[in-house]
């Protein structure tokens, strides 16, 4: 099992954080273009899964699956949202988004009066926290090891 | 998430406060010298929430044997009433210089755990030099509290008592 990378968008659809462990193949365009690009997809995702939906849609869309890899989605109440990729046995992804929400970002961005909630996150302590809840958890084992 | 939460956010707001009404003063005097930030205010708001803190904290205590004891105090009531940990390190010369360090200060473990940001550091730490001040100014102690930061989050409070000569 393996996790590849994590963007963070704030509810305006900036992207705040982007991190990658295992990602073997990269798009070729900027990081920019690319989350631009990966946030109208999930913007339109979203809306598609809330209107052809035969029943109420209590939490919306969740993640999606390909032949190689599946894309978690998490979104809070504030809008923020958390996109981690991983392989398709990944288990429990959605405790560790919940995680990261409440442990890492709620801690070391919200309470951290340094940092504007609009723009890019540069704190180290942040990148460091994070780092290790991903490198700890049972779903990441990374490539060499 | 909680009262201490609150506290935290509350503190942030004030500092934020007190740095915006600075720059606003400097850009109408137009004094551009700003190397050294004028955290007076944050200061006195401290000593003044100090002073009133120490009248509750003391009631039902018993005399302080002497000045080292009044510091004992400090680091282990005192610091566990506000930032629910105790001082980890107390020394001394016994001339009158008092060094607290606490090696993960309330207000900074949030911030970082290096170097980075050690420039707006100093704004985080003053309203509780304001409060060591007051504190001991009630108790009879008047002194002057500065701190110094080297890696975040560890602080060291130097306490000079100032004595009558």
């Amino acid at each position: 099992m393996t996790i590849h990378n994590i963007y963070i968008f704030n509810k305006n659809g900036n992207l705040l954080y982007y991190h990658e462990w295992n990602r073997i193949k990269q798009t070729g365009m900027t990081r920019d273009e690319e989350a631009k690009l990966m946030y109208g997809m999930l913007f339109s995702i979203k809306s598609f899964v809330n209107k052809i939906s035969p029943t109420d849609p209590k939490e919306g869309f969740l993640y999606y699956k390909t032949s190689k890899y599946t894309l978690h989605y998490f979104e809070t109440l504030t809008g923020l949202k958390f996109v981690l990729t991983t392989d398709n046995n990944a288990q429990l992804v959605r405790e560790l988004l919940q995680q990261i929400y409440n442990q890492v970002y709620v801690e070391y961005v919200v309470k951290n009066p340094l940092i504007s909630l609009s723009e890019p996150i540069e704190s180290e302590i942040f990148k460091i926290k994070l780092d290790a809840l991903i490198r700890q958890s049972s779903i990441f084992i990374s490539k060499a090891a | 998430m909680s009262e201490e939460t609150i506290f935290e956010l509350l503190h942030s707001a004030v500092v934020d406060y007190v740095v915006e009404d600075n720059t606003k003063v400097s850009e109408k005097t137009n004094k551009t010298d700003a190397k050294d930030e004028d955290l007076s205010k944050l200061e006195y708001i401290g000593f003044f929430a100090g002073y009133r803190m120490i009248e509750r904290l003391t009631r039902e205590m018993p005399r302080f044997k002497d000045e080292l004891d009044t510091m004992k105090f400090i680091c282990t009531d005192l610091w566990s009433a506000i930032y629910k940990k105790q001082i980890d390190n107390l020394r001394t010369n016994h001339l009158g210089v008092y060094v607290l360090q606490d090696n993960a200060f309330r207000f900074l473990t949030k911030l970082s755990n290096g170097k980075q940001y050690l420039d707006l550091a100093p704004r985080y730490v003053t309203f509780t030099c304001g409060v060591l001040r007051g504190c001991l100014a009630n108790l009879g102690i008047e002194s002057i509290v500065t701190a110094e930061i080297q890696t975040m989050p560890s602080c060291k409070f130097h306490i000079q008592v100032q004595r009558p000569c």
